[in-house]
């Protein structure tokens, strides 16, 4: 009964998603908060924190293999399987982002390798094929190590990539390219150790499962290294404020001053940072379930939250002549169609994840 | 090949906006985007004031940050140096507007000219609907609908893609001025070839010291601000303490 309420809910969300999507394409975009000085918005920020949570949680999947941790082999199974329902879910928000997504198939017919967005579509094409394949060899006998160290190489590549095409712009330095092209694998990686946490006890709490001693033992070491990757994150983020919103003298910093003080970015530090580095590095509260999962559910409402921060720094200055007319700092309030995407991809995410828990026995470990 | 560019006479114009009205009817160019536009300033402190007042469009930079980021190859240089874009390869994505750091690459959020697609007249059974006028001029979404923007371009940019000036590249290749040059009534936009020492383009480069828009960038504009208007003049001082 509470599984077919739980689809239910999952399946009205993926219903509103689908009817923004006919709408969206039917009436346009202006039913999103969009103007000509906003153009990336909720839906593409949703797309970034999956997209990183994925390659955080390829990091996750492949220490088996590269590191040769044999312990980590325990949850592989179920976090190559999350890499895959979140890189599903990345996939459908960017979609709900693109004036165009029929015409992709120019990506392949006209490249251009210059663009770091080309090379994002091409190595998460590839990233979603390796994954599948990966999938189907732990499903039916052992990961097999070429695709383990690909995987890795790849969530290594996508997510500074990302960096790169953000700080290409040299018109926006607030999408500084050399500080996230660290910040957002770290970012995903900490994202990705939280999933693994959450989902895995959640699902052993719905299952009415005892967790086995040794596995316990492995989520309290996950609950640590989520903690003090967290806490480096704080860190960076700090340093970021202060290079950026306060010793930076620059005017198109701007943006990210004004973008200190707002919701978005008091989220991300507070909830998505200080608060689950605090509670993992307790080590009483760090040894409970109910620490681990406030601290991995908070740091991804914080890294959500913060994805947003990023790209509203980028975009709230009206630049050149898109100033004309407007204020100095243009305000954002996300409509409820854009909510629906981000909806809409959860919605996805999470019924993949579901199917796989019910029929594909992602609790197994190789023998 | 020549490579064209354009040089602003900031003393000639008169700001006027003629240089946009006209770039509208010969684009098609739908409501809330501006191909041809500008940048106002006001400087000093009441009632000593002056208003700044500099003509903008696409900069058609050599080192085009637009064109480099465009993962299709929709937004594209062509050999004479304009900045041209093809809707039928254009996926939305709006990075080039994210990278254009001058703002004049517009997004067509919903389906161009609304207000022309309207059904309902002002007063019923007298006045034609917007609908109906551009049905009976045979217009094409608009009734001053210009077939000629077709021969290089969509007329109309359709919804999803990005669009911005071309240098009137259709009329450019026809051996006519850009329409915003010739439009002007002050003759303050020379339009010509960089490559030609001899060209009026470069005459005026040479004469006069010329500015372009984030220099610093190194995006190196094609478009070029020569002199000031002022007629402002003030007694001989040293300023005082």
């Amino acid at each position: 009964m509470k599984l077919q309420l739980w689809i239910g809910l999952l399946i009205i969300g993926i219903l509103l998603g689908l009817w923004t999507t006919f709408r969206v394409y039917t009436e346009g975009f202006s039913l999103y908060a969009k103007t000509d000085v906003l153009v990336w918005t909720l839906p593409l920020s949703t797309y970034i924190f999956f997209s990183l949570t994925s390659a955080g949680l390829a990091f996750v999947s492949s220490i088996p293999v590269v590191f040769v941790i044999k312990r980590y082999e325990a949850i592989e199974k179920r976090t190559v399987y999350l890499e895959i329902a979140v890189l599903i879910a990345s996939f459908v928000c960017l979609i709900l982002h693109l004036g165009s997504p029929l015409k992709v198939f120019y990506i392949i017919l006209s490249p251009n390798p210059s663009s770091p967005l080309w090379w994002l579509a091409t190595l998460y094409s590839l990233y979603f094929v390796i994954l599948l394949s990966a999938f189907w060899r732990i499903h039916t006998g052992k990961m097999s190590k070429p695709l383990g160290v690909l995987i890795f190489v790849i969530a290594i590549l996508t997510s500074t990539t990302l960096g790169w095409l953000l700080g290409m712009t040299d018109a926006r330095p607030t999408l500084n390219a050399s500080f996230f092209s660290f910040y957002f694998p770290l970012t995903g990686f900490a994202s990705g150790i939280a999933v693994v946490i959450l989902f895995s006890m959640v699902s052993m709490h719905l299952s009415r499962q005892e967790i086995p001693d040794g596995r316990s033992a492995l989520y309290n070491e996950f609950g640590r290294l989520m903690g003090i990757v967290a806490g480096m994150v704080a860190v960076l983020f700090l340093w970021r404020t202060i290079s950026g919103g306060i010793s930076s003298t620059a005017v198109e910093y701007g943006a990210f001053k004004h973008m200190i003080g707002s919701v978005p970015y008091n989220m991300e530090f507070w909830l998505g940072l200080v608060v689950p580095t605090v509670l993992m590095l307790i080590p009483s509260i760090r040894a409970t379930v109910w620490g681990k999962v406030t601290a991995s559910f908070l740091l991804l409402v914080g890294m959500f939250a913060g994805r947003l921060e990023f790209v509203l720094s980028g975009v709230v200055r009206p630049l050149g002549q898109m100033a004309e007319g407007r204020p100095e700092i243009v305000s954002y309030m996300p409509t409820v169609y854009e909510v629906f995407v981000a909806l809409f991809g959860l919605s996805v995410m999470l019924l993949i994840y579901t199917i796989g828990e019910r029929y594909l026995k992602l609790e197994t470990a190789p023998e | 090949m020549p490579r064209y560019a354009m040089v602003i006479d900031l003393q000639r114009c008169v700001g006027c906006g003629s240089c946009s009205i006209s770039c509208r009817n010969e684009n098609n160019v739908t409501e809330g985007i501006y191909w041809s536009h500008k940048i106002t300033e006001t400087s000093g402190k009441f009632p000593n004031v002056r208003y700044h007042y500099i003509p903008t469009l696409c900069n058609h930079c050599t080192n085009a940050p637009c064109v480099r980021g465009c993962p299709t190859e929709a937004m594209h240089k062509l050999e004479n140096g304009i900045t041209m874009h093809d809707p039928k390869k254009c996926i939305g994505c709006r990075y080039c507007m994210i990278n254009c750091p001058y703002g004049v690459i517009y997004f067509n959020w919903k389906d161009a000219h609304p207000s022309w697609r309207a059904g309902n007249s002002v007063i019923k059974e007298v006045t034609a609907s917007p609908a109906e006028e551009v049905r009976k001029v045979g217009g094409k979404g608009t009734p001053y609908y210009n077939p000629e923007r077709d021969a290089t371009l969509p007329g109309i940019r359709p919804k999803g893609v990005v669009e911005k000036c071309t240098f009137c590249d259709h009329r450019v290749k026809r051996g006519k001025l850009p329409r915003c040059v010739e439009a002007c009534p002050a003759d303050a936009r020379i339009f010509g070839d960089l490559d030609d020492p001899e060209s009026q383009v470069n005459q005026l480069l040479g004469k006069f010291r010329p500015f372009r828009l984030k220099e610093a960038l190194g995006t190196e504009p094609a478009v070029f601000y020569i002199r000031d208007f002022s007629s402002a003049g003030y007694p001989r001082t040293k300023g005082g303490i």
